[in-house]
């Protein structure tokens, strides 16, 4: 799995997973398929030491929130030990349930911070910003401008920064980074006109568009207000059919306005990503899932997906169609074993 | 005078459906849904900010942007996005943060547009970079927009009181680098909050009134977060007072430089 889209929808998929699931064994089985796929993407040094920190700061998480629930939340049936009633806060019972709820807790925070860095380990950055919709090619533009620039100005601060400390600059001070932050602003504002006169004189975004933005504009904020009444309506728990309708009606006029815009642009295809056999493969791997799991919802019950510890602990149910997801999350590491090129 | 308008009214929206969705949990408190307590909610409160830089970005783009501005911004916010690497050289602690400094400087001098862009994309920028990209990116993004956008209205009042190039000039962007310092703090705060449990009378509590929500989070926030941003405010003033003067003659420089027009563009 190479493209940013077969990515993209592998990173959606688990997303959404993992914001509709309460279930400890589906999001242990992500976490621990995560690992493996960042174990796999990971080919230079520094692997190990990845692979640490992120252990050290998911069991942080998980243990902090178990301890913070546990102490604070006096429900559940088995009792470990109890403080005194006279205690502020943590006085009563402490339980099993609610420091395992606090460790479910734990569990999706962690899962989704390590979903997010694996992403950021898979896509590299020229791919992440190719991810910035063609509506803003501008904004686009600068990112990638920014991207460019970036090695040379940093080489630029070293150079600065070691001349000032041969000419006796000790470096200490914040004063004394002045020397540093004035010619490094001069040199990259230089660089900034020339490359803008370059720019112009090949034709590049001379003037503003000639396009309104007055509809545009409107029409996004619109959209964007019926998403979020669509949200508040949701968490007073109103009907699917009052929030869902604004849910689409904003994805769509949001939808639009990005489409037109796009359209707008002008754009050639320079070093275009190719979707190739096993991408494709992925992709088609991933809506039949999503697709099985919906019909599967749809016409049954996903109870397992649910799960609460309260009022006493029992062992979480595994159901075969929503393990498919935790399965999934191993999905590149499957085609990438066939995937040699 | 219609196109300026237009532009408060984009503003005005953006800061008050970027400030609900934010101040959701304090506003709606009474939510009948355990949704605010499960982690679709700071997904969601992401979501709805990057919504809003996209109307944003849509208005700056059209309205502000030609070559020798993409060329101005792209520049300008890979050196800011250096200086974020360079938090660890220089000397004092951690919060301390160089980034700050340009994002501040850039909405003063250039305006509210030049310095929301500034703190947005020196943002996304650096997350690309350091591989940051995350749920928190779009609040991140959005309050160093804030802090960018809300340096230009000092403009205006230091030119009132005729403070410009004078010692008072830097003395209110220093009290504007110390009060944006902590808000910058008070607003990342927010989207995680009321998801993740915090310390006793300091988490987030469904059917509190909005009093008691707000004392729980100024506790989460003085017991969390204070002295780190003190210290972040601390240090804006100190970056102000020492590089504001060399750096505005810097762009007092460039910005004759960078606001030429071309034949062609007077003639359209």
């Amino acid at each position: 799995m190479k493209t940013t889209p077969a990515w993209i929808l592998w990173f959606f998929t688990i997303l959404i997973f993992l914001l509709s699931t309460r279930n400890p064994s589906y999001i242990l089985f992500i976490i621990i398929g995560l690992f493996f796929v960042s174990f796999r993407l990971f080919k230079q040094k520094g692997r190990d030491n990845w692979i640490k920190q992120n252990l050290i700061f998911l069991s942080s998480i998980i243990l902090a929130s178990s301890a913070i629930n546990s102490l604070f939340t006096h429900s559940g049936r088995t009792i470990l030990f109890s403080f005194p009633q006279s205690w502020p806060l943590i006085g009563g019972i402490v339980t099993l349930e609610s420091l395992v709820y606090g460790a479910i807790n734990g569990l999706i925070i962690s899962a989704l911070f390590l979903l997010f860095n694996v992403l950021n380990l898979a896509l590299s950055i020229k791919q992440l910003t190719r991810l910035i919709p063609r509506a803003f090619y501008p904004i686009a533009m600068i990112v990638t401008i920014s991207l460019t620039f970036f090695p040379s100005i940093n080489q630029r601060i070293r150079e600065i920064r070691e001349a000032q400390m041969i000419r006796g600059n000790p470096m200490k001070k914040i004063s004394d980074w002045l020397p540093v932050l004035a010619p490094l602003l001069v040199s990259s504002l230089e660089k900034g006109l020339i490359l803008s006169e370059s720019m112009t004189s090949r034709g590049f975004f001379t003037s503003k568009p000639s396009h309104k933005t007055t509809f545009p504009v409107i029409t996004m904020i619109i959209g964007a207000f019926s998403i979020f009444s669509g949200w508040i309506l949701s968490l007073y728990s109103y009907s699917a059919y009052i929030y869902l309708p604004l849910y689409i009606l904003g994805v769509t006029m949001i939808f639009l306005v990005l489409n037109r815009l796009g359209k707008a642009v002008k754009t050639t295809r320079y070093h275009q990503e190719e979707l190739r056999k096993y991408d494709m493969l992925a992709i088609v791997i991933i809506i039949l899932v999503i697709l099985f799991l919906s019909l599967v919802s749809i016409y049954g019950n996903l109870t397992s997906l649910n799960y609460t510890p309260y009022p006493s602990l029992v062992f979480p149910n595994i159901e075969l169609a929503p393990f498919l997801i935790p399965l999934l999350t191993l999905l590149p590491i499957m085609l990438n074993h066939h995937d040699k090129n | 005078m219609k196109s300026r308008f237009f532009r408060l009214t984009i503003d005005l929206f953006v800061l008050l459906l970027g400030s609900l969705s934010l101040l959701a949990p304090f506003i709606f408190p009474k939510t009948t849904s355990p949704m605010v307590s499960q982690s679709s909610f700071p997904i969601m409160v992401s979501l709805i900010i990057i919504l809003c830089l996209l109307i944003l970005f849509i208005e700056a783009q059209t309205s502000l942007l030609d070559s020798k501005m993409i060329a101005f911004m792209g520049i300008l916010i890979a050196t800011n996005a250096s200086l974020r690497f360079l938090e660890n050289a220089i000397p004092g602690p951690g919060a301390i943060s160089p980034v700050f400094f340009l994002i501040i400087i850039s909405g003063y001098y250039f305006g509210s547009r030049i310095g929301f862009l500034m703190g947005v994309m020196t943002m996304f920028v650096s997350g690309l970079l350091t591989g940051g990209v995350g749920p928190w990116l779009p609040g991140q993004m959005i309050s160093a927009g804030w802090v960018g956008q809300f340096s230009a209205l000092l403009r205006p009042a230091i030119k009132k009181l005729n403070w410009q190039g004078k010692f008072g000039e830097i003395i209110l962007l220093g009290i504007h680098g110390a009060i944006w310092g902590i808000l910058y703090g008070v607003i990342m705060n927010l989207w995680y909050w009321p998801f993740i449990g915090a310390l006793p009378g300091q988490g987030w509590l469904n059917d509190a009134r909005l009093a008691i929500n707000l004392q729980r989070y100024g506790v989460y926030y003085l017991s969390t977060s204070l002295l780190w941003d003190i210290t972040r405010a601390v240090g804006n003033i100190v970056i102000l007072v020492a590089l504001t003067k060399p750096v505005l003659r810097i762009f007092d420089r460039f910005n004759r430089r960078f606001t030429f027009q071309f034949g062609f563009e007077r003639e359209r």
